[in-house]
């Protein structure tokens, strides 16, 4: 009687089996510095006066994103009564080198609008001149127009509306959207 | 059919072989003779066992329930013994001729917990506790799992658009909720409210939710309480059967489809086996004014067991797989405070959308596997011994929508991709019994490893998790009290592994955090049952359970749906304890009236202190360069929750049942001196159901026509506005009704429902529903269920 209630006894113990040879496992793997795939750590907005001169630049630069080492942001100091062209760039320069985002921007203008706020609203003037292949404004080339001196911030937006572009600004979900502070002088 | 005969031979035999002896040896002519009722129903029991003392004779009642034997004059006792019913004694002086009868009680829910053959459920008893099985289940399929379960009083879930349903008991969820799986606890994601439990309802055959704290027995997760997925048991009889059953939905065009074949060998008697399948596959969820936009999911699973099963061991291997791809309301898809302002203000979708089964980024994709493997052993006199050991595999990738500069979005990748691998075994023996006592000695032991796949965002770091545990379940047992005292002792090692960046000097330098958190988990729970009379049992329940922080809890950071979430211990001060333990102290009083003819009922009240609770917090914003975002910070606090279960049924006339149920919770922040957020709403449901008999040889058989109100009163008990995105939303009332009705075709009895909820279409937002910000809830929606049963080949004698 004894011989077959020893039996299940032996397949409790191989059922055991697994859980010891799982348990030691080595556990030393570390979590690589992969590309973090979906990282913006850089907008500038380059400006070049109209009539020609130095091309301003202003950026914001966080290279290891959310949290850890605050951001660095510059300030956009303009001259009065100017009209200037603007090119606003998005970069991951947490890779070398340093990926270009803009180019895809462009690639799906259908997709994006780049939005610009001036406050207060009459530091100065920002018209989008490039246009998607449905005719709507897109906002990565710009002219801007200065009058008086002042102080103020400029918010620059890229939205991301994948099949809800009309034109509205306040539709889908921000890529980015930084503020830099604006000196007029 | 077998059985009657066989019933009616007994019967004869009985009546031959006793009942004929005894009037050919007596003389004594006197007729004691009676008959033998349900208390409740009044109907006669044939084939109760009747026994006259002293001297054993013994007959057993004919159809009607009547029994007579002939006796001398003198004093008799006699016990009526009638299965499913309480045995009956009375004693007599005899005469003359004499008339006794008896009308027996059904037997009261026993208080081990139901033993069924095949399978064990392990139901501890002094809690309160829910379970769906039978036509109550039938009429949830289709649905998952979290929101099936809403049909029991006090449970709701926490809901994440149409498809994700996280179960919540008592105002508990996620890391407070244990699920069991076919007796193994689910491990994966679970932390995440926006992650549904992988498990295929179509598996199950019976789900149970223990509501109320069991720590000791299925360890400290089960703070809340415990939703028991119970499959089908292992056929015991040879032959092969099967089951198919078919699903359609009008609302989102829903269809689903599950079958399972299963078996007992004839020459192995000892060998079963069953396979299940199903798939499913729904649209866009439409509320009345609009589509929800990329809400549409769909599931492949299977699952087979093969059993060696004998009586003193047996032998069980299980294996299911769980496949799922569930789009997010685009609607739902913000990126920082601006956007969630503007959709909150806007208040519904950009555009009314349309119906499609397509499913776009953002989705998840998600796989859970389950092997295990289980014995049992029953030593005769040393009880029983029961080994399991399970490894599961959980895959979820969530694909966001692709921003700008995603290689994920270029390769087709997740942004997120976890990948979690646990292990688990338990021994249990269970002593036999000693007098009035028994009870179980358990151990436990988990190791899970958790990563993300390179290339995909940290959210969560590396960790890996070890549990051994041991617990002792106790139960003394006298007559109408039964006392159950458990203990159980954990030890746990979380170590983990952070990917961290710093900028140096205008470069990004990486980094590895590693930490090792260790803590001694207690639990222990003191419990009475009392069976008061026939038809009320009291219960009362308090234990103590303490619960380790998560590893999401400490160390989860990143931006997340629009939110920016950060664990305890990312950012705790330098010198600061990381987050600690957190001890919940329960006490659960239940009333239940059972087995009345007209009224029965339950009332469970119950109360959760929970010391150090951790949760999660709304602490100003964050800047990045997407922009603002809230931030929620993992914080503690002491908290209590507190709320009753009511569940009554009225029968006003025979077929008739009228059924309430409410249940209320009352949850604060007791270091704030607030409310808590994200407490369900106080929930009220009616129904009215009416069933009619037919005659045994109609085609249509069992039909039946329910009628059912669900009212919800907004959730007025919120904390300051700053704790939620959005006051919380107007109360709803939504009606529903089901008509069915089993069709007899050939051997088959298929069963046919029509069910429809909401049925007036109203414009409703649930509390719960974390997508209320962006969308109404469902509108009206008509489900069709079929069910058949089905038997292959002749059926064998027992």
């Amino acid at each position: 009687m004894k011989k077959p209630l020893f039996r299940p006894f032996l397949a409790a113990l191989l059922l055991a089996a697994p859980l010891l040879t799982t348990s030691c496992k080595n556990d030393d793997d570390n979590p690589t510095p992969d590309d973090e795939n979906e990282l913006i750590t850089t907008v500038r907005y380059t400006l070049t006066p109209a009539g020609g001169g130095t091309p301003v630049t202003v950026e914001y630069k966080d290279l290891d994103g959310a949290g850890g080492t605050a951001p660095t942001i510059g300030t956009l100091t303009l001259a009065a009564n100017t009209t200037y062209t603007g090119a606003v760039t998005f970069l991951d320069e947490s890779k070398s080198p340093a990926d270009n985002i803009t180019a895809e921007v462009n690639e799906e203008s259908d997709e994006h609008l780049v939005v610009y706020v001036p406050t207060p609203a009459n530091l100065l003037s920002i018209t989008r001149t490039d246009r998607d292949r449905n005719n709507l404004e897109v906002g990565l080339s710009t002219r801007l127009v200065t009058t008086t001196a002042a102080t103020g911030t400029l918010k620059i937006n890229l939205q991301h509306q994948p099949g809800i572009k009309n034109g509205q600004p306040n539709l889908g979900s921000a890529d980015a959207e930084v503020t830099f502070p604006v000196t007029v002088r | 059919m077998l059985f009657r005969l066989a019933a009616a031979l007994l019967w004869a035999g009985l009546c031959l072989g006793v009942v004929y002896p005894t009037a050919a040896q007596s003389t004594c002519t006197l007729p004691l003779a009676g008959r033998v009722t349900d208390h409740e129903s009044g109907e006669g029991l044939a084939g109760a066992t009747v026994v006259l003392l002293p001297g054993q004779e013994a007959t057993q009642t004919d159809s009607e329930g009547h029994f007579h034997f002939h006796v001398c004059a003198g004093t008799y006792r006699v016990q009526v013994h009638f299965i499913g019913y309480q045995p009956e004694e009375a004693e007599l002086r005899v005469t003359g001729a004499a008339v006794r009868n008896f009308a027996l009680h059904p037997e009261a829910i026993r208080l081990q917990g139901a033993v069924v053959r095949g399978s064990r459920v392990e139901a501890p008893t002094p809690q309160a506790s829910g379970t769906l099985s039978g036509q109550a289940l039938q009429s949830t399929r289709g649905q998952v799992l979290g929101e099936a379960l809403q049909k029991i009083a006090g449970v709701t879930a926490i809901q994440t658009g149409p498809s994700v349903f996280k179960p919540m008991i008592h105002g508990l969820h996620s890391n407070r909720v244990a699920i069991m799986n076919n007796g193994v606890r689910q491990e994966g994601q679970q932390w995440g409210q926006e992650h549904g439990p992988e498990i295929d309802p179509f598996v199950a055959s019976e789900l149970t939710v223990v509501k109320g704290a069991a720590g000791v027995r299925y360890g400290s997760d089960a703070v809340g309480g415990v939703v028991l997925v119970q499959p089908r048991p292992l056929r015991d009889s040879a032959g092969t059967g099967a089951e198919l059953n078919l699903v359609g939905m009008s609302n989102n065009g829903l269809g689903a489809a599950s079958a399972s074949v299963e078996g007992n060998l004839r020459r192995l008697p000892a060998l079963s086996w069953w396979v299940q399948g199903s798939i499913k596959q729904a649209g866009n969820t439409r509320t009345p004014d609009y589509w929800l936009a990329n809400t549409a999911f769909q599931e492949r699973n299977f699952s087979a067991a093969l059993g060696w099963r004998k009586e003193r061991y047996g032998l069980e291997a299980f294996y299911s797989q769980f496949n799922s791809r569930l789009g997010i309301l685009s609607a739902a898809v913000v990126g920082n405070q601006t956007d969630l302002q503007a959709a909150i203000s806007r208040g519904r979708p950009a555009t009314d959308g349309q119906f499609s089964y397509a499913i776009d980024r953002p989705y998840q994709q998600l796989r859970h596997d389950l092997a295990k493997l289980t014995g049992f052993w029953k030593t005769g006199n040393g009880g029983r011994l029961t080994a399991t050991v399970a490894n599961q595999q959980d895959f979820r990738d969530e694909f966001d929508v692709v921003r700008g500069g995603s290689t994920a979005g270029r390769r087709n990748l997740p942004q997120l991709s976890y990948l979690n691998y646990t292990t688990t075994a338990d021994l249990v023996w269970e002593h036999p019994h000693w007098g009035p006592f028994s009870g179980s000695v358990g151990l436990s032991g988990t190791y899970q490893r958790n990563r993300y796949a390179p290339g995909s965002r940290q959210f969560i770091p590396f960790y890996t998790n070890q549990v051994g545990g041991a617990f002792l379940i106790e139960r003394w047992q006298q007559r109408r009290l039964l006392l159950e005292a458990g203990l159980r002792l954990d030890r746990r090692d979380l170590q983990t592994r952070r990917l961290t960046r710093t900028v140096v000097d205008d470069t990004l330098r990486y980094g590895v955090e590693q930490q090792q958190f260790r803590y001694w988990t207690p639990a222990a729970s003191l419990g009475a049952v009392y069976d008061a009379s026939t038809h009320l049992s009291l219960r009362a329940d308090a234990g103590l359970v303490r619960r380790a922080p998560a590893a999401n809890e400490r160390l989860a950071q990143g931006v997340h749906n629009a939110i920016y979430e950060e664990g305890y211990d990312v950012s705790r001060p330098d010198g600061a304890a990381p987050l600690s333990p957190e001890t919940s102290y329960n006490l659960g009083l239940t009333a239940t009236l059972h087995d009345n003819p007209r009224l029965n009922g339950e009332l469970t009240v119950y109360q959760n202190h929970i010391d150090g609770y951790i949760y999660q917090v709304v602490a100003g914003s964050f800047q990045t360069i997407q922009g603002l975002f809230p931030l929620w910070r993992t914080q503690q606090t002491d908290a209590v929750f507190r709320g009753a279960d009511l569940l009554l049924t009225y029968a006003p006339a025979p077929r008739w049942l009228l059924s309430g149920r409410a249940a209320v919770v009352r949850a604060r922040n007791l270091t704030l001196n607030d409310y808590l957020v994200f407490v369900p709403a106080d929930r009220f449901e009616a129904s009215l159901r009416r069933e009619w008999t037919r005659q045994p040889t109609a085609r249509l058989q069992r039909p039946f026509a329910q009628l059912s109100l669900t009212a919800v009163r907004r959730q007025d008990r919120t904390p300051g506005a700053e704790y939620d995105l959005q006051a919380a939303p107007a109360g709803y009332q939504l009606f529903g009704a089901e008509v069915g009705a089993t069709v007899r075709l050939g051997n088959v009895p298929l069963e046919l429902s029509l069910a429809g909820t909401n049925l007036l279409n109203a414009r409703y937002r649930e509390y719960l529903n974390r997508f209320r910000y962006y969308a109404q809830d469902q509108g009206r929606n008509l489900t069709l269920r079929l069910r058949a049963p089905l038997e292959f080949g002749r059926r064998s004698a027992r």
